[in-house]
Order: structure tokens, then sequence, then C-alpha cells
């Protein structure tokens, strides 16, 4: 049951996967260009950590990207089919529903995995200067997590209908009006520097994607 | 088990207008049940509560000895569907459809689905979506022949196909009937087609059941009589009078229904004379159950 669930997800997302993990091995490979190859002399330590740091910001963003087209890739041909399919199908719902979001993740380890590939092979090849060290598996694992909890967010919300979607964006925007109409009218109003804490903040649910995404550090 | 299906004092509102409101059907097991109605009348929501893919607000629904929607796993892996609208993935081919339901189905007859796919001339390798509507209705129909099920549920299965497609889908499940023993519950506008393989019949307008019946009963019972001499107003009838028309200065026209010849004899006792008895097709007898239960019942009924 599950390889034909399987299966299908793959049909359905396998150029997102394809093209995400060969982003996720390039990524950690272009952001240690800088330093030491046997043709060319090596970035000081500070300016390599700067380069890393600067191509650090993609891991969150390829992340979210890759959890937010496989979650809707998921759901897509049951959409189209107003779920009737998958509903006369002989098994609770629930079960359906975790198959589905099984298959998934699955395959988005694929990506995370290209991550610690290009991230180990990256470190392998490169000399950093004294002082720094590679860190392939903790990138790894911070990019897997940022990666689950993505999919996990967009999985939740494609799986329920548009007039879900429709609230959740609708909820959004009406925040993003009041504090444009707030700033045009001079209030002391701010609804999104709180907003970002409480979300993004060392304790909020998102603190996965922000955060440093360092493959070196000291 | 002598229903497949009951359906007993079942309501379902979905919204502010239409509403299902007391229905109860019966479906007798190996049974070719035809249900039939004119648009929106209510017929695929009641296939949808019946498969359990909506919960009525108050009734029973047993589907093959179990409760729908509480047993609805249980129900639905020995229930082949058919919906109105093709509703699978259209990205798939053929093949991957069949090996996608098979892994869902204990009784998947593999054996069956080839046979089928040659029947129906269906290439393997071509994708659902790029099949002409005939062929989806046949992969639909395959699959659900294949899943050797008891009970096939079919919403408008031939709708809008051409006759020869119709005509094999038709001899198919006529096919499968006569070798599992299985029940269909067949829902259709098409008043020929249900008439040529059904053998039980239940008529719905407005969300409410107008007959059910066996198939020779509606089509033997429902007669336009021509009556001379008839008082204007008439006590309780024998048969149930769907329509009572002027015909002629003389004598008038009655759609009856439930009809029997010794019935006849009804007519001296109350001053008026029988003058002729016509046969009605399916269609003419639907036409005028459905104008009689509009226009409030029949005038009298035994």
């Amino acid at each position: 049951m599950f390889r034909v669930m399987l299966y299908t997800q793959w049909k359905w997302s396998r150029l997102i996967i394809l093209l995400g993990t060969v982003a996720a091995f390039a990524l950690p490979i272009i952001s240690l260009q800088g330093a030491a190859r046997a043709d060319r002399n090596p970035l000081e330590a500070q300016d390599l950590l700067r380069t890393v740091h600067s191509w650090g910001t993609l891991y969150p963003v390829l992340a979210a990207a890759l959890g937010l087209l496989v979650a809707m890739a998921g759901w897509a041909p049951d959409h189209r089919g107003r779920h009737v399919h998958a509903l006369t199908l002989p098994l609770p719902r629930w079960r359906y529903v975790l198959l589905r979001c099984a298959g998934g993740a699955v395959l988005l380890a694929i990506p995370v995995a290209a991550v610690l590939a290009g991230a180990l092979f990256a470190t392998a090849t490169a000399t950093l200067p004294p002082g720094l060290q590679g860190y392939p598996l903790a990138l790894a694992v911070h990019f897997g997590l940022a990666v689950a909890l993505a999919y996990a967010m967009f999985f939740a919300i494609s799986a329920g209908t548009a007039r879900t979607a429709g609230i959740i964006l609708g909820v959004f925007g009406a925040l993003v009006v009041v504090q444009i109409v707030a700033g045009v009218a001079n209030l002391d109003v701010d609804l999104m520097s709180p907003l970002q804490i409480v979300v993004l903040g060392s304790a909020g649910p998102f603190a996965i994607f922000t955060g440093r995404w360092m493959l070196v550090d000291v | 088990m002598t229903n497949v299906i009951e359906i007993d004092r079942l309501h379902y509102r979905p919204g502010k207008g239409f509403a299902l409101s007391d229905l109860s059907i019966h479906v007798p097991a190996g049974a070719i049940y035809g249900f039939l109605g004119p648009n929106g009348s209510g017929k695929t929501t009641t296939i949808r509560l019946v498969l359990g893919l909506l919960r009525p607000q108050s009734g029973r629904i047993t589907v093959l000895g179990d409760q729908m929607p509480a047993d609805a796993p249980k129900i639905l892996a020995r229930v082949g569907y058919v919906p109105e609208q093709p509703h699978l993935d259209p990205t798939l081919t053929v093949a991957e459809l069949l090996r996608f339901q098979a892994a869902f189905y204990p009784t998947w007859d593999g054996a069956r689905a080839a046979q089928l796919l040659r029947q129906f001339d269906l290439d393997c390798e071509r994708l659902f979506g790029r099949l002409s509507k005939g062929q989806k209705a046949k992969v639909m129909i395959l699959l659900a022949l294949a899943q050797q099920g008891d009970l096939l549920v079919l919403d408008e299965p031939t709708d809008g196909l051409d006759p020869v497609v119709r005509r094999d889908i038709l001899a198919a499940l006529i096919e499968y009937v006569s070798q599992r023993g299985a029940a269909i519950f067949i829902s259709s506008h098409l008043v020929h087609e249900i008439e040529r393989i059904c053998d039980w019949i239940a008529v719905m307008d407005d969300g409410r059941l107008v007959t059910e019946v066996p198939m020779e009963q509606l089509k033997n019972g429902t007669k336009r009589l021509r009556v001379a001499g008839a008082p204007a107003t008439l006590g309780p009838t024998p048969f149930a009078l769907f329509a009572r028309e002027p015909d002629t200065a003389a004598a008038e026209t009655w759609v009856v229904g439930e009809w029997k010849p010794e019935m006849a004899g009804y007519f001296p006792g109350i001053g008026a004379a029988l003058q002729e008895v016509i046969d009605l097709d399916l269609e003419d007898g639907f036409v005028e159950l459905l104008r009689s239960f509009r226009a409030g019942g029949s005038e009298g009924s035994a």
C-alpha cells in the first residue's frame, strides 16, 4: 500500500525532488568555493565566514520551497478529483493522510541527504583556515528539521480546503493591511515585530529557519 | 442479509435549499436496482451518503450488513464505485491506476482486470487524462469490477457515452452480476437504459422518494385509461390515480398505477364505462409518476 502511494508521489514530485537535490548538493560546495584550493590563494577566515554566511541564507529558502512544493504536489491530484477516489478507498481517512504524509517525507529525505553529501564533500576537499571547523552533520540536521517543519505546515494547509487556505491567508493579509493603514495614519502600531518575535524568535515554532546556517564556523 | 443497502428515515440538508428528507430505500441482494430521477433530484447526494462521503443529519444507512459511516473501510472493501465525473488521477497511466487500486483491495482479481483490459480494448500505457470520455468510463468500470465486490454503486456511468461504449459497459455489468450474484445500484436519468437492465426501480424527485417497486410492477401497472361517464368526485380507487384529464366531451383520460385487469370491475360500480386500456412504456410511466407526485400525490388509491 505504501509502495504504490510512494510511487505516485514520486511521479508527481520527481522534478521538484531532482532539482531540489541538485541545489541541496551544490549549495555547500559553492559556499566553500572561497576556501583554499591547490590552484588559488585561500580567503582569510573572516572573509570565508562572511561568504559561507551569505550562502547560508539560501538553506532555509530551499527548505521552505521543498516543503511547500512537495506538500502541494502530494495533494494536488486529490484536490483535482475532489477527494472522491481517496475517500472511497477501503481504509480509514487518518491512515490515508498518514500514507500521503509519509510518502512526501521519504522523498524529502533525498535532498536532505544531498545536503549532507555535499557538505561532507565540500569540507573534505577544502583546506580551512586555522581556527575554523566544518559542521556538515549539524548543517544537514538543521536543514532536515527545517524541511520537516515546512513540509508539515504546508501539508496540513494543503490537506484542507481552499476555504481553509483562504482563511489563513486572509488573517495574514488583514494583519498586513492593518499595519499599512496604521503606518499611513502615523499611529504607533507595530503588529509585525511582535509577530516576528513570536513566530521566528528563539522560542517560536519557526525558529529553525533563523539562526546561523554555517557549514564552517569557529 | 436480504438487503444490501437499507436506508431508513434518512435526513440530509447540505445548505439552505435542497434537502433529502425522510428517505427510506431497500436494495435487495442480487438485484440490479435502478435509481431514477431528474437532474438535481438527490440521486448523487444519496449515493455519496451510501458511500460515507457525506454524513447524514439523521437516519440510518446499512450497507452489506454494516453501518455507514461508522464501518466505512470495511464496507468500502466490498463495494465498487463509479462516480458521475472521472475521479482518477489524470497523470497516471492505466497500468499505474490498476497497480494503485490493486494494492488497496484484498479481493482484487488481476486476471479479471487483464481480461477486461482486452475486452474494453484499453491501452495500458496511456495516461488516464489522455483517454476519451468513453475510455475513461471503461477504466472506472474495470476498476470497480476487478475489485470483486459484492455491491457496485454506479452514478450515471454511461451518461454522455456513445451507444457502442454504453452497450459494452452494460454487457460487462450484466455478466458480472450473473457470475458473482452481486447487486448493482445504478443511478441514471436515461429511462430506457434502466428499463433494459434493472429488476427494481426507485424514483426520486426533489430529495424525496416517489416510489420503490419491482420493475415489472411499474412497467405493467402503469396504464392510460379512457373512461366515460365518471363522476366528478371519486372515493378510494383500487389503483393509484396519477392524473385525470378531459379527453372528449364524453370521455376522459386517466393515468393510473398498480393496475391489474380485474380492476376493470370498479368502473360499473361508480357508473362509468372503461373504454380502453393503453400500455405506457417506462418513460411515459416515469413522467406521469413525477407529474402526479409534483401535483401532490394521487387522487385516490387502495
